[in-house]
């Protein structure tokens, strides 16, 4: 199967214009079915993946508009492979734990296509394929927050559009200017990213070609200041919206830096060390801080997500194979965690239609269940040892201990911070007496949710205890990555800054 | 003593003619049919208009580039080859969508097809000559047409409206012809190829310039009249509202591609020359129009009025690739053209589905945003598809309009105008909050009455036109490639 990566993009889009054929009553088992089926072709790719082959696999390169240099160009590497079973394991358990009733066909359709759409973003190879895929993610999930969320749904949700639309096209100007400056060198239009990769630019281009690609990016992580969007996206969307946002959407604009702006622009990536790293340790320790003010359930891990996308910042400008590797691993770990966070969330809200923390108290004497994973989730989430949390964390800070050990310290703080916000959460919902007499009755997780949260629970608890499988085959491309980037760099100062590691192949990780 | 002329048949080379005395004689045959039975149905003239539209396809499409006829007053190159095609397949979309389920009065009338077939052909003079005088009188016979088509519809306001588009008309009229005199006291030539030798040779005489100021600055003025560019774009939403949706939807594509063609041969030529203040002045007007026009369209209530300030900001985002005056400029505005002319087709189509003869929102708007609200619920095909127009002239990927949007930005960034690519990008990002402000209409919020209303005016026949539209716009990522490089061809082959 040579096509597995077309296969994987489209079967979800197929299978969503199918889906409107589907009676509503069968739509939601409907769904679940063909998520399943999607998440095992992307287990099957990860078994047919080489982990010993750094480089692109299961490549499909068809040239579509020739005239454009834009062609259907599809590839895998260590990077984007464990991104894509994340999202396809996170759309089937979005969707196992759904509670929604109310047209419901409509939101299996949309989750099938919004599908489509994100892993079509970490399968692209060509700049507008990427870009396509990147802008289509918009729509199911415009559709998603406003037809679902909260009373302020329709704001929250043109916000959300219309905040990373325009970054999106500011980003999409840089990319006509990357392929106008290929153009220009060999004679030939190209979109490919890996012909773009062989370009060696000015420094001065590399810069403003950086800050072009950082505003699409940027917006999308969100990096602090441009976060403002996130909270109400967050705080309108309906729990499955929050689910795929949190663990698929943002890490789009991560996986853009590592697979954009690293390897294209190395010398100003390593200029922008600094101005990044400030904004991401603001972005940490702020958002933190005001997760820690929030009285809402939902915005405490909001924020905190927005906390821990800085942390996953930091790692990717750290220029070494820790700070990448870790920084790919913490996607993963976040996008689990803070997607069964909103869900744990949601099992909640289904039953008291209320968020504020300040309703309940002594949950864990109603629901058991429910309070140990919760526990189990809020400790992977502040990053204990021997969870999922902690791996990513401490490579992440490992390698910017080696940037800078100052800035690394402060960062630091974001373990203690998270800790107090999470643990005063888990505190004054979970223990002590029940002190709101609608708490009493509350029934623990059904069988339903049980079956969604346990699986996060043993990959959390699996991956803290054995990150190997999946820390090796990432740490494999990234030095590849950083070789190659340290080969292209041409000022001195990156060429001191990017760390090639010493050999690439068989490594153990730190 | 007077000398015999003597004109050979050959050097005629009548050819050349051939697609505009189609379209003539279609007009012809319609009007004979009237005079010998009057009781006759719209839809037999529908069909044979589509007919003959079709014969004039057949009949461009087969004719050779780069030559010229009828005392070489035309010129067929390839600028005006593409261009007739696109004027004659913007009108075949067009046609149909007189056969509405509701009656509508103008329709009734042979006469209206008799002029629409008589408008298409004035179109095609315009655009198959470089002759000052030609393209004058084929911009006449359109225009005449056009405003008794708008006028022909039976409400108070399309007259306003076919007043004012007159008045506005007569006005860019008068400018084109006074120009055009300027540079026929120049030149003493009023053929443009000519003019382009003359000019040559006198470039840099402090006379000359002058009266090249003069000459371009009328003619500027005249055409930002009829693109309906900044500052002279104010009649194009009050005539939109006016008129009906298909004629509003015709009028922001096919005399827009013609008065490109003749801007492209006269500005072009300048720029080509030289005479540098044309281009900037091109590349102010297109920034000032794309974006205030943006912002007025911020503001609309009606969806009507909202398409047709969109329009206005396409068509400021279209003549910045004019200022570029390169083979992948002029591409881009054909391109372009020929992409946004099916979604925005389409997107007027929509609207003329729910028209109704009363106003039963709003007492001012047709089509205020409330009446699609809920859309889905009411009519769920018909809401996914009118959101894929919108979603297309925002300019989201993989829909028609975002191809013509990189091309356009790309010819850019190539001709060395990044910021001006920074500026169409941010321009499309003001664009998408009031399209997607029709999105959330449709999709987020509740029918507010009359749940039919949305869909009063629906035929089979229209549901095929919108049909089509949206095909054209989901699956443009399939012909893009030969489209482009069919009209890159075209172009180059005409030397520009």
């Amino acid at each position: 199967m040579e096509n597995i990566l077309s296969i994987l993009v489209f079967f979800p889009a197929i299978a969503g214009l199918l889906g409107f054929v589907v009676d509503k009553d069968s739509a939601r088992a409907y769904g679940i079915t063909v998520a399943a089926i999607e998440f095992l072709l992307s287990v099957w790719l990860w078994f047919s993946f080489d982990t010993a082959n750094a480089g692109m696999q299961f490549v499909e390169l068809i040239p579509i508009i020739p005239d454009f240099g834009i062609s259907y160009y599809l590839g895998v590497d260590g990077i984007s492979l464990f991104i894509i079973l994340m999202a396809t394991l996170m759309t089937l358990i979005g969707m196992m734990s759904m509670s929604i009733t109310e047209n419901i066909k409509n939101m299996i359709i949309t989750l099938l296509f919004l599908e489509m759409t994100m892993v079509g973003v970490f399968v692209a190879l060509d700049a507008i394929i990427f870009y396509l895929f990147w802008e289509l993610s918009l729509v199911p999930m415009l559709y998603i927050i406003g037809a679902w969320g909260g009373p302020l749904r329709v704001y929250a949700a043109v916000k959300f559009f219309l905040y990373t639309f325009t970054g999106s096209l500011i980003m999409l100007v840089g990319m006509l200017f990357v392929a106008y400056v290929y153009h220009n060198l060999t004679g030939v239009w190209s979109f490919a990213i890996t012909d773009w990769y062989a370009l060696v630019l000015p420094v001065n281009y590399q810069l403003w070609l950086f800050a072009a690609f950082f505003v699409g990016f940027a917006i999308k992580v969100p990096m602090f200041p441009f976060h403002t969007w996130l909270p109400y996206a967050h705080g309108q969307a309906p729990t499955i919206g929050s689910v795929i946002l949190a663990a698929v959407l943002l890490k789009m604009g991560t996986y853009g830096f590592v697979r954009f702006s690293l390897p294209m622009f190395p010398d100003a990536s390593v200029l922008s060390i600094m101005p990044i790293a400030a904004l991401s340790i603001i972005m940490i320790i702020y958002t933190a801080m005001v997760a820690y003010a929030q009285k809402d359930m939902k915005q405490v891990i909001a924020y905190s997500s927005v906390s821990h996308m800085g942390i996953i910042m930091l790692g990717i400008f750290a220029m070494n194979a820790e700070g990448i590797s870790g920084s790919v691993f913490q996607m993963l770990s976040h996008g689990i965690v803070s997607g069964a966070l909103f869900m744990l969330v949601g099992v909640i809200y289904d039953r008291r239609h209320t968020k504020l923390m300040s309703e309940f108290g002594g949950l864990a004497s109603v629901m058991p269940k429910y309070a140990v994973i919760f526990g189990i989730m809020l400790m992977a989430s502040v990053g204990l040892p021997l969870t999922i949390g902690f791996v990513g964390e401490f490579l992440v800070l490992l390698g910017f201990y080696q940037v800078s050990p100052v800035l690394t310290v402060l960062a630091g703080t974001s373990i203690i911070i998270g800790a107090i916000y999470m643990l005063s959460v888990y505190k004054s919902s979970f223990f002590g007496p029940v002190t709101n007499e609608e708490n009493k009755s509350l029934k623990d997780l059904n069988s339903k949710e049980t079956w969604s949260l346990v699986p996060l629970v043993l990959i959390v608890v699996w991956l803290g205890v054995y990150p190997k499988p999946i820390l090796a085959p990432i740490d494999n491309s990234v030095k590849a990555m950083l070789t190659f980037m340290d080969e292209k760099a041409i000022t001195q100062e990156a060429k001191d800054m990017i760390k090639v590691p010493e050999s690439t192949n068989g490594r153990e990780v730190k | 003593m007077l000398q015999p002329i003597n004109v050979s048949m050959e050097s005629l080379n009548l050819i050349t003619l051939a697609p505009m005395l189609i379209a003539i004689a279609g007009g012809l045959i319609i009007l004979i049919l009237d005079l010998i039975n009057k009781n006759l149905h719209k839809s037999l003239y529908v069909m044979l208009t589509i007919l003959i539209l079709v014969i004039d396809f057949g009949a461009t499409l087969g004719l050779n580039v780069n030559v010229r006829g009828f005392f070489d007053v035309m010129l067929i190159d390839g600028v005006s080859i593409v261009s007739q095609l696109l004027i004659i397949v913007a009108s075949i979309i067009f046609t149909p969508l007189a056969l509405t389920s509701k009656r509508f009065h103008e329709y009734s009338y042979p006469e209206f097809f008799a002029l629409f077939l008589f408008m298409v052909a004035g179109f095609q003079f315009m655009v198959a000559s470089d002759n000052l005088i030609l393209i004058f009188v084929g911009l006449e016979t359109a225009s005449l047409s056009l405003y008794t088509l708008i006028a022909l519809h039976n409400r108070s306001n399309s007259y306003e409206a076919a007043v004012k588009y007159f008045t506005m008309g007569a006005l860019a009229a008068a400018f084109f012809a006074m120009g055009s005199a300027v540079i026929y006291a120049l030149t003493g030539s009023i053929e443009l190829y000519r003019v382009a030798e003359v000019l040559a040779v006198r470039m840099g005489e402090t006379g000359l310039m002058i009266a090249i100021f003069g000459s371009s600055v009328l003619l500027l003025v005249a055409f930002a009249f009829k693109l309906s560019l900044f500052p002279f774009h104010t009649w194009a939403p009050d005539v939109y509202e006016g008129a009906s949706a298909p004629l509003a939807g015709y009028m922001s594509v096919v005399p827009k591609v013609a008065a490109f063609v003749v801007s492209i041969r006269i500005f072009g030529m300048y720029i080509d020359l030289g005479v540098e203040w044309v281009r900037v002045v091109i590349l102010v007007l297109a920034v000032l129009t794309m974006t205030l026009s943006n912002l007025m369209a911020l503001v609309q209530e009606d969806v009507k009025r909202m398409l047709a300030y969109s329009s206005i900001s396409h068509a400021g985002f279209i003549i910045a690739a004019l200022a570029l005056d390169t083979t992948e400029g002029t591409t881009a505005i054909f391109f372009y053209y020929g992409l946004f002319m099916f979604t925005n087709l389409g997107a007027f189509t929509m609207l003329w589905m729910s028209r109704h003869k009363s106003r039963r929102f709003n007492a001012r708007f047709d089509h205020p945003y409330e009446k699609f609200a809920g859309f889905i619920k009411i009519m769920p095909m018909g809401a996914v598809i009118m959101a894929i127009f919108m979603l297309s002239l925002a300019g989201v990927p993989p829909f028609s309009i975002f191809w013509g949007k990189i091309y356009v930005m790309q010819a850019a960034v190539n001709s060395g105008y990044v910021w001006l690519a920074i500026v169409m990008g941010l321009n499309s990002a003001i664009a998408a909050y009031y399209y997607l402000k029709l999105v959330v209409y449709m999709f987020l919020k509740d029918p507010v009455k009359d749940v039919d209303t949305v869909y009063y005016n629906l035929s089979k026949p229209l549901m095929v036109v919108v049909g089509f539209a949206a095909v054209a716009t989901i699956a443009a990522i399939f012909y893009v490639q030969p489209l482009v490089s069919y009209i890159y061809y075209m172009i180059s082959a005409s030397g520009y």
